[in-house]
């Protein structure tokens, strides 16, 4: 009894003490890395990894330093170029803290699903990043702007997103498995959420760009670029942006400026919107009929309307519907004529009523996409005119 | 193998040689002769210094001899000198005691019958109960020519009083606690419960120190079963002292090879009667004020007497936070050593880089980092604990210095270490029972152990093989971790909250078998609704 436990003991010390923590890795033998540019390049791809600087970044005290630091190397294959930059790196490159990745506008006319299966494959990723890509710049040269406010520049990009998003509905955050999911369904194109440089990129580069009330670089998110497969096809404005958001339901808080009844500008902020997207086929032919229900307060008068009126509640109540409907439509317009690509997901929409039709439909699908007949109607309901009553102007002209 | 059993066996001859040399003069009937009996008296005792010996005359003629023992210091003079002196000197002066008409057989009766006015009184007719009683404090009475006599109880010695508990304080409750006295100790349980059923029985244990050992139980509420249990393995004791229940403790314990307590101990009657109540039986040994309650489940080191004595309410979130501070205490260093070690991606963002920003620069990998601050906390711990009291504050200065700020300033170890350090050792400090604080404190290293080489899936390892091992433990025959495993749906109302007392109506289900209500109907008093007026 007493050799066995002792046998058990002396294995047991040994099982722990012979694998010699294998996989460890110390915090300080890390460098994390919190964003990632894709270009495409001559031999391949040119891997930007955006790593930040920790001692920096809790520093009490201001320093000389960067926050960040890019690396960036080219490479066969994304994986390669990434082991590559432990070249320059004095850390082993650590991926699971990613907050943006972010495609140059070249590769990603070219398609970006090469890239995306190591990004999905690879164990190191989770997949809570935001991907977005640069408008008219390589991914490097976004990838090397210092920003105010957020020391981490890719922090910078992850929250503006993020915000923007939820308080302007122009743009779209994208993570991985909704992208991947869209590249794969056959009634269904991606989107992603563009980002610029405004500025001169080269200033941006230096810690100066932060040390001053104006940075002269900013970094800005745009509206949102159309894939046809993983192909980009074109940029949609701002106004197709909103059009857009309002169709797939990403809305969730925004402003709409619309004329007053009798002259001036009114703003209404909406806090609810509820696009309900219907597919048909009616003798073989597709339709979508989308009843979209917005609820909205009033947040803005610049006109003397009687706001105490039911009638004129009513009145901008229509206006709003139809200033909201027209954004789609441009929106749908744009996809069918410009890009021919489905990018709201209408095909989906048939599958799931007439899964039997979509069987023939789902072929070429884009193709039947351009000709669709597309119906929207919009519903407002204005529940709240805010603290005040009536708007100033007609305050004073009484 | 066959040296081993041959040693064993020459060791086991030793012993009992060695117990046969010892007991030649300390036993044996008493001889006629007060002369003798008080030569081997001494002779045993080795002329031990604080033995008093008297020899006097009694009756009118003075024809008796009595020869009094005691020891100075055991036994209490005054009422030796009092009592039992004055009684026999000059009370019964003019007493007839003519040992012609009678003979010496008639003295001793008349002495034990119509003279000695003492309660507590023994006869004795051989040496090994004689000094047994004269070493516990009574005065012993012996007649010359005659071959037996009186063990009479004199006990006084200098005792501690009842005082506040040390180990375990309450804000709200009973503030008396257990002194080194059994017979006191016995006393402050009888006050609370008056109960004819509860017995108490008592033996002596340990050969040189022969110690009191009190077995305390409720007959009917406690299982006779574990009664029986708790005789049997207090009978088997054979030892030749018992300086502390821990003794005892560690004689009578189901499982010794391992870190959790099977044997509940305390200092409060108030925990003692509970205990009681609930079926279980007390252990009290004298010259301790740590009494064992049997059986015993991990549950009990998680319930304090308080948790009874404020609103339920209170109680339960109180006991959900001691949960909480286990879990703390036992794995924080650990989970701090896997998640920087292996697993950086499940840590929040800003918080790996704030956590990554504190490392930078730090000379060592986590868990020798980790290992050294909890080793430095421990040692000043046991300083704490150990050193004399007037050097505590110089302690607390040099610990508070050391730990917190030059070891961070120096870069030695980061600030979050001191965070977790310093945390794990506070939540330590909840738990209402010392001994399985130190079952988690070791527990602790074990676990750092496993994060730094397996990571979380170590500790994962770690927590399934204690769980197995707490479920394979058993107290007097109980499951260790009952009712938790085996599940009893009835019991849980005294497990992780604390249910009002209404609804405490039946004991533990597996401690207590027969007798398990303790209330005949839910005393809850509600308001009557107001009555309409007709």
């Amino acid at each position: 009894m007493k050799g066995k436990v002792t046998l058990l003991i002396t294995l047991t010390i040994l099982v722990i003490s012979l694998t010699g923590c294998w996989n460890r890795r110390e915090l300080t033998d890390l460098s994390i890395a919190t964003a990632m540019g894709i270009d495409k390049s001559d031999d391949g791809y040119l891997v930007t990894a955006q790593i930040i600087n920790p001692s920096e970044i809790a520093a009490q005290v201001p320093t000389t330093r960067t926050a960040v630091t890019s690396y960036r190397t080219t490479g066969a294959t994304v994986f390669e170029a990434l082991r590559k930059l432990t070249k320059e790196s004095p850390r082993k490159i650590y991926m699971s803290h990613m907050r943006t990745i972010v495609f140059g506008e070249d590769l990603a006319k070219e398609g970006i699903a090469k890239t995306l299966d190591f990004i999905s494959r690879d164990h190191e990723f989770r997949t809570d990043f935001y991907i977005l890509v640069a408008r008219g710049v390589k991914a490097t040269e976004v990838l090397n702007i210092l920003t105010p406010l957020e020391k981490i520049p890719a922090n910078k990009i992850y929250y503006s997103l993020r915000m923007s998003e939820k308080a302007w509905a122009a743009t779209h955050a994208v993570q991985l498995d909704e992208l991947i999911s869209k590249l794969v369904s056959k009634g269904d194109n991606p989107v992603l959420t563009g980002i610029l440089i405004k500025g001169d990129p080269e200033k941006g580069k230096k810690l100066s760009n932060v040390e001053q009330v104006k940075p002269s670089t900013l970094l800005e998110i745009d509206s949102l670029a159309a894939f046809k497969k993983d192909k980009l096809v074109g940029w949609l404005d701002m106004v197709e942006s909103i059009g857009f958001n309002h169709i797939t339901g990403n809305v969730k808080s925004t402003l709409v400026a619309i004329p007053c009844p009798n002259g001036g500008k009114l703003a209404a902020e909406l806090i609810r919107t509820k696009p309900n997207v219907k597919g048909r086929v009616e003798d073989g032919k597709p339709k979508i009929n989308i009843d979209h229900f917005v609820e909205a307060n009033i947040a803005e008068t610049e006109c003397a309307v009687d706001l105490s009126k039911t009638e004129n509640i009513y009145k901008i109540e229509k206006t709003l519907a139809n200033e909201i409907k027209s954004k789609m439509e441009k929106a749908v317009k744009r996809a069918q004529k410009d890009f021919k690509s489905d990018i709201f997901g209408f095909g989906e929409a048939i599958h799931r009523t007439d899964p039997k039709a979509w069987k023939e439909l789902k072929e070429d699908w884009n193709k039947k996409f351009e000709n669709l007949e597309v119906n929207i109607k919009v519903t407002v309901k204005i529940r709240r005119l805010g603290t005040i009553f009536n708007s100033l102007q007609k305050e004073i002209k009484e | 193998m066959k040296w081993k059993l041959f040693k064993s066996k020459n060791k086991y001859q030793a012993i009992n040689r060695n117990i046969q040399m010892e007991n030649i003069n300390q036993s044996g009937p008493l001889k006629k002769t007060l002369k003798d009996n008080i030569k081997q008296v001494k002779e045993a005792l080795g002329e031990s210094s604080d033995i008093v010996t008297r020899e006097f005359l009694i009756g009118e003629d003075g024809k008796i001899k009595l020869g009094l023992f005691y020891i100075e210091g055991l036994a209490n003079t005054t009422f030796i000198q009092d009592i039992i002196l004055k009684t026999l000197m000059i009370d019964i002066r003019k007493a007839n005691l003519n040992t012609t008409a009678y003979s010496k057989k008639k003295a001793f009766e008349i002495l034990r019958d119509f003279v000695l006015s003492v309660g507590n009184m023994k006869e004795i007719a051989d040496f090994e109960n004689l000094l047994t009683s004269l070493l516990s404090g009574d005065a012993i009475v012996l007649i010359d020519g005659y071959e037996q006599g009186f063990a009479i109880d004199s006990k006084g010695w200098e005792e501690r009083g009842v005082t506040e508990p040390t180990s375990q304080t309450v804000v709200r409750g009973p503030k008396d606690s257990f002194s080194e006295t059994l017979r006191t100790n016995i006393s402050l349980i009888r006050r609370r419960i008056k109960d004819p059923s509860l017995w108490i029985e008592t033996k002596q244990i340990g050969r040189r120190t022969k110690t009191d050992v009190a077995i305390v139980y409720i007959k009917g509420v406690a299982s006779d079963k574990i009664v029986k249990e708790v005789r049997r393995r207090l009978d088997k004791i054979d030892i030749d002292g018992i300086l502390e229940s821990s003794y005892i403790e560690e004689l009578i314990q189901d499982e010794t090879y391992s870190f959790f307590p099977t044997v509940y101990n305390t200092e409060r009657p108030d925990s003692v009667a509970a205990g009681l109540l609930e079926g279980r039986v007390a252990i009290l040994v004298d010259g301790t004020p740590f009494v064992l309650l049997v059986p015993t489940l991990f549950v009990q080191y998680f319930q304090s007497s308080e948790d009874y004595y404020q609103r339920s309410d209170i109680g339960s979130l109180l006991r959900i936070l001691r949960y909480l501070s286990f879990f703390i205490a036992l794995l924080t260093p650990s989970l701090y050593i896997a998640v920087t070690t292996f697993h950086q991606e499940m840590l929040p963002t800003p918080l790996l880089i704030s956590i990554a920003a504190q490392r930078e620069g730090t000379p060592f990998p986590a868990f020798v980092e980790a290992l050294m601050m909890e080793i430095t906390f421990e040692i000043l711990r046991e300083a704490g604990i150990r050193m004399p009291r007037a050097v505590g504050p110089a302690i607390s200065i040099v610990g508070a210095l050391v730990l917190g700020e030059a070891a961070v300033k120096a870069g030695i170890v980061s600030p979050v270490m001191v965070i977790v350090v310093s945390i794990t050792a506070i939540s330590s400090f909840v738990s209402p029972t010392y001994n399985m604080a130190i079952a988690v404190r070791i527990l602790r290293f074990l676990f750092m152990t496993l994060a730094a080489t397996f990571g979380l899936f170590g500790i994962a390892l770690g927590l399934i093989a204690m769980v197995l091992h707490l479920c394979s433990l058993r107290s007097f025959g109980i499951p260790y971790m009952a009712p938790m495993a085996p599940f009893i749906w009835n019991d849980q109302k005294d497990v992780i909250v604390r249910s009002p007392i209404w609804n405490m109506f039946s004991r533990p289900r597996l401690i207590n078998q027969k007798n398990i209500i303790r209330q005949q109907s839910p005393s809850m008093a509600k308001p009557k609704p107001p009555q309409k007026k007709q």
